[in-house]
């Protein structure tokens, strides 16, 4: 008989790091903080906690496909249960320098950590809040005080 | 992994309370979008309600113990067994008692969410966490925009005018809940809402001046198991969809 070949943690992490937040494709939602655990049994059944940034979110069960298609493509996976949870919640924090980086230069997408001022993604200068409240539920919406872009902000 | 709900029948109907008063809060905000007198508004009201929609479900899959039963549980009860307040039930068709009861309900909402802080049930204390860091953003947009309208006189008759119409609904909204005694007994919560109902009423009056006394008068003893005149038309509005495939799945 076979021995059956499971993945490590590793390549488990490395088919969720596929899956991007379906408002910015290309930006994974590893980085973006959602992912919290990983785990794996003997026959290959794996378990896998996300956390969402808001509460009411429309897009976690897109998400939640998303992973669990990624995840149940590899070799020796069984069966992929995803589950989001209520705690830790989510942060800005959580949100890696790269996709920080994806977020100004593919989406001129600013991240605000705490009450921090907003640089704008363009031309670095100072933003202004206009709204706390933007087209989604974790962005606010700045103005820039010099080249007058328009800044989506993800924020807490 | 899961928790599984150790919560007893009565506690399970106190908590249904706060669920329900959630979503048709959310569900009223939503209302608003499209329609708010001008944009930033009309995003807040949609991200405060997908705010409140939010909290109901994390609340109903508590005491449902699934989340894929929520909608079916939601939009197929009758009327009599919601145990939602008259203040979330009523139909505001003016936008100053939308924003009105917006800031009442949001400055009454974090103190019951206060309650479950040091809850004895561990899935209560993440949900109260994470609510109570989306509630910030509720009370400051409250606060931002009724302080900016009260300095002009005539948003401001206005503004009190649909306070005095509200004010006897939040009583209801601080009333005893079913299962409420059962909850603290049981360290679910750690005290009676209607305890909490001195601190909004400071907060309202430091915000508005002092009010008539009369209009805090009667706390009823039994409601949330009669239905304000307005919630057939709310729950026909709010299943609509629903009711086109009750078999489908969103």
């Amino acid at each position: 008989m076979k021995v059956k070949v499971l993945p490590s943690i590793q390549d488990i992490h490395t088919a969720i790091n596929t899956v991007s937040d379906p408002e910015y494709p290309e930006i994974s939602i590893v980085d973006l903080g959602f992912l919290e655990n990983v785990e794996i049994n003997e026959v290959g059944e794996v378990f896998i906690e996300l956390i969402p940034t808001f509460s009411g979110c429309p897009a976690l069960e897109t998400i939640a496909q998303d992973v669990r298609e990624a995840t149940e493509q590899l070799p020796g996976v069984h069966a992929v249960e995803v589950t989001w949870l209520n705690s830790p919640v989510w942060s800005v924090k959580r949100v890696t320098e790269k996709a920080k980086k994806d977020l100004a230069e593919k989406f001129t997408v600013a991240v605000q950590i705490q009450n921090k001022k907003v640089e704008c993604p363009r031309c670095q200068s100072e933003t202004n809040i206009k709204s706390h409240f933007g087209p989604s539920r974790c962005r606010s919406i700045h103005v820039c005080s010099k080249c007058h872009e328009v800044v989506e902000t993800l924020r807490d | 992994m899961m928790v599984k709900s150790t919560l007893t029948s009565p506690i399970k109907e106190y908590l249904l309370a706060f669920a329900d008063d959630e979503h048709l809060m959310g569900q009223q905000h939503t209302e608003w979008i499209g329609i708010a007198p001008f944009l930033e508004e009309d995003m807040a009201f949609a991200s405060i309600g997908q705010d409140e929609l939010g909290h109901a479900s994390m609340l109903y899959s508590l005491v449902l113990g699934d989340s894929s039963e929520i909608d079916g549980f939601v939009f197929n009860r009758k009327p009599e067994e919601w145990r939602s307040c008259q203040l979330v039930e009523s139909n505001h068709r003016e936008w100053e008692e939308a924003l009105m009861r917006h800031w009442c309900y949001d400055m009454a909402e974090d103190l019951r969410w206060e309650l479950f802080r040091k809850s004895s049930h561990p899935e209560l204390v993440s949900i109260s966490e994470r609510a109570l860091k989306e509630e910030a953003y509720h009370r400051r947009h409250a606060e931002a925009l009724v302080e900016n309208l009260l300095s002009v006189p005539s948003s401001k008759s206005r503004l009190m005018e649909a306070l005095e119409k509200i004010i006897p609904e939040v009583l209801d909204l601080f009333s005893p809940m079913p299962g409420e005694e059962d909850a603290i007994s049981s360290e679910v919560v750690s005290g009676k809402y209607c305890d909490m109902f001195p601190v909004w009423r400071t907060r309202l009056e430091n915000r508005f001046g002092v009010l008539d006394p009369d209009l805090f008068t009667g706390i009823d003893d039994v409601t949330r198991t009669r239905r304000h005149s307005d919630f057939d038309v709310l729950f026909n509005r709010i299943r609509e969809v629903f009711l086109l495939d009750p078999e489908a799945t969103w």
